[in-house]
């Protein structure tokens, strides 16, 4: 009864703020709030209150998660998805950067009757060496692999940017092209978000290149790898970007060269 | 009737019977003895067997059991069979007793608390003989796996050196090396240790190293730092850091090692309070872990611990056949099992789940999370996780051990913030990254029966220790019985 409440409660505040349409792209700073759902492993919800609006958002789908002690970069589209497993519009895609320099008062909802979500395994996950994986078919000609990361960070997000780099290494295995071509992009750009200019520092795309290709490296041993660097933090529209252009400015693309 | 208590007499000591008696406990280097191709040693939870694949083996001229440097020890000297090839802290206790301290065990390089100590005298081995911990002379600044040099981005500096081996002309940062001190990690049921179960290293974020000999992947699952990456660069440590071998291992010495490390399986064989560990259905002992393909991920395979999972109803029939001792006992094990995998908390500010990896901090989940791979127990993935066991303010602040503060230069640690007191930089001195302080590789949980104390600073003295202070650490709220039903779970594993 209390979690139908609440779920109406939810579903009602949009009205008294700027309501939230599906699809629309959201953006924003915040401290995280944990809600202690529990349906199991990797259950509990991840809420975050959008300063500007007041509105509260389920960010739990992203696929790194915040921390409690530190505010979040909140990037996601609302999705028409029903608010009643963690309490809040819940953001589909989305992406929850952690901002190590500002720090927050750690807080812990109880469930109060919202169950959050039993776990299951994400789409984008690697398979275990042991498992034998279909060689990809030729013919092969010159191909871009795009690999994401969160805002400031080079560091490889775990079902998402792993199952994007092995996707690729699949592919340039059995592929053999003449050399790779890694090159590293940050947001430099300065954009506003909750009062903040955001811009990502132009070296941290030499970080994100390196750290790519020292995975080739380690993959696809003997493989030439040369890292490049590119600051411009351009948008694309690539799909695994998940229509958010502002993942798709931190990135590294791998360019398979015959 | 004779006959069908005889038949379940049988069913009840399983395989327990199979093995021949077991000779001296300790393991003197070079005396010369062959290693039968199943051993058992009774200990104070009933017995470990041994397994050697392939048969017996003759230790004669043996590199793992021949003195190979000045001090006279082997490798046998700190990997005990009895004690499930580590070494318990009792043990190290009995030797000192049996010889006054005169066995190569209490060396003056790792087997005292440090070689400028009068080495005659028992205080100068506490460490050792209370807590079976040996020295670890590391480099500073830090070395890779690899042996390169790397700029750490921390300071260190010593608040507190109790041994004197972090401080003077010949030990601490000043000279060029930190001494930490650790218990020896088992060296048996290798395969699972080297066994890659996937090609990255989600703590890390970047795909795994390839071992410099063979060209495959390492697991990063040898050492408590991961300071080693394959078995010859473990051995070429300990031989100089441990045996005081001033020469190179040879190709053939490596490979006579790495032979026996690859053949030796434990595993507690018999619980005394519930007879084999291989009856009425159980898995238990080390033969499945010899038949068992290793780096199965428990959650998309065989569950951890599912060994017991036949011991959750036994049936009346053969219930029966066991004493209502047994019978309670082997059903808490079962529980215990469960408890392991099933029973969620909140895992909080702990760098190598929370941090850098994108769980969440905090994340809920179960020991499973971690201790993830079939049959085993250690992660699946490089295992370097902060459990706050050697690092303030979640350690016991023992005052016997070092005491150093990490200054981060550049960001802070993320959760323990830009300064940090720890016993034990842990994976940050094989890294040099702030970041990694406090990170310990996950370990086997195999044959714990035989190696008390646990976690690498012996900070947990028995198996109730380790549940107490997970309890603690996590606030997990265990109740008496699911604390007794995990203690009971470790000791038959």
């Amino acid at each position: 009864m209390l979690r139908k409440l609440l779920a109406t409660a939810a579903l009602l505040a949009p009205v008294s703020a700027a309501a939230a349409q599906t699809g629309d792209l959201v953006q924003f700073i915040a401290c995280p709030v944990y809600r202690d759902a529990d349906s199991g492993k990797k259950s509990g919800c991840w809420l975050v209150d959008d300063p500007a609006t007041g509105l509260r958002y389920d960010v739990s789908l992203s696929p790194h998660k915040p921390d409690w002690n530190f505010a979040v970069m909140v990037e996601g589209r609302v999705s028409g998805a029903s608010p009643e497993a963690c309490g809040g519009a819940v953001l589909d895609a989305v992406r929850t950067s952690r901002l190590y320099d500002t720090p927050c008062t750690r807080h812990m909802l109880p469930a109060e009757g919202y169950k959050g979500r039993r776990f299951v395994l994400p789409k984008r996950n690697i398979s275990p060496t042991s498992m034998v994986q279909p060689a990809p078919e030729g013919p092969f000609a010159e191909r871009v692999f795009p690999i994401y990361f969160e805002w400031g960070n080079d560091f490889l997000i775990y079902q998402y940017g792993d199952y994007l780099l092995e996707q690729a290494y699949h592919w340039i295995a059995a592929a053999h092209p003449a050399k790779l071509v890694v090159t590293g992009y940050a947001a430099t750009q300065p954009q506003p978000v909750s009062g903040r200019n955001m811009a990502e520092p132009a070296e941290l795309a030499e970080q994100r290149a390196q750290t790519i290709a020292q995975s080739l490296r380690r993959l696809l041993p003997g493989m030439p790898v040369e890292a490049r660097v590119d600051t411009s933090g351009n948008p694309t529209n690539d799909r695994d970007a998940d229509n958010l252009p502002a993942q798709s400015a931190r990135r590294v693309e791998i360019r398979a060269l015959f | 009737m004779r006959k069908k208590l005889l038949i379940a007499t049988i069913g009840l000591l399983g395989s327990a019977t199979l093995a021949a008696p077991a000779p001296d406990r300790w393991w003197s280097p070079g005396e010369g003895r062959v290693f039968p191709a199943s051993l058992d040693y009774a200990n104070a939870h009933g017995s470990l067997r041994l397994l050697l694949d392939g048969g017996a083996m003759k230790t004669k001229g043996h590199a793992f059991f021949e003195p190979l440097g000045k001090n006279g020890r082997a490798c046998v000297t700190c990997h005990q069979p009895a004690d499930a090839m580590s070494l318990s802290a009792a043990t190290a206790a009995e030797r000192w007793e049996k010889t006054g301290g005169k066995d190569p065990l209490f060396a003056a390089i790792d087997g005292s608390n440090c070689p400028a100590l009068p080495q005659e005298k028992r205080e100068s081995h506490s460490l050792l003989i209370e807590r079976g911990l040996f020295r670890i002379q590391l480099p500073w600044p830090v070395r890779q796996w690899n042996g390169r040099p790397v700029t750490p981005d921390f300071t260190i500096e010593v608040l507190r050196d109790p041994n004197g081996c972090n401080s003077g002309a010949m030990h601490g940062p000043a000279a060029g090396n930190i001494s930490v001190y650790r218990r020896a990690r088992p060296v048996a049921n290798m395969k699972y240790l080297l066994a890659v179960g996937f090609p990255f290293d989600p703590k890390q974020g970047v795909a795994l190293p390839r071992d410099p000999d063979d060209g495959t992947m390492m697991s990063g699952n040898i050492m408590a730092d991961n300071r080693a990456g394959n078995l010859r660069m473990q051995m070429e440590d300990a031989a100089h850091g441990h045996l005081e071998y001033a020469r190179k291992l040879t190709t053939a010495q490596i490979a006579q090692i790495k032979d026996f490390e690859m053949r030796v399986f434990t595993a507690q064989q018999v619980s005394a309070k519930a007879g084999a560990l291989d009856t009425l259905g159980a898995q238990g002992g080390p033969r499945k872990l010899q038949a068992s393909q290793p780096g199965a991920l428990g959650s998309i395979g065989i569950p951890v611990w599912s060994e017991f999972a036949a011991w959750e109803k036994i049936n009346p029939e053969d219930a029966k056949t066991l004493s209502p001792e047994q019978l309670a006992f082997r059903q808490s094990v079962a529980r215990g099992a469960r408890v392991f995998r099933e029973k969620m908390f909140l895992i909080t500010d702990s760098a190598g789940i929370n941090s850098r990896v994108g769980f969440g901090n905090p994340v809920r989940n179960s020991c499973v999370f971690c201790h993830n791979m079939s049959q085993m127990g250690n992660d699946v993935a490089p295992g370097q996780v902060d459990l706050g066991t050697t690092t303030m303010p979640f350690a016991d602040p023992w005052r016997d051990l070092p005491l150093f503060r990490i200054t981060c230069l550049k960001a802070p640690h993320p959760h323990y913030g830009r300064v940090i007191l720890t016993m034990d930089p842990g994976y940050a001195m094989t890294t040099g990254r702030c970041a990694d302080v406090g990170k310990i590789t996950l370990q086997s949980m195999r044959g714990l029966a035989a190696r008390a104390p646990y976690f690498s600073n012996g900070l947990a003295k028995d198996l109730r220790g380790i549940v107490d202070y997970y309890d603690r650490r996590y606030n997990i709220g265990y109740t008496e019985q699911e604390k007794q039903d995990l203690t009971n779970m470790m000791s038959a594993l």
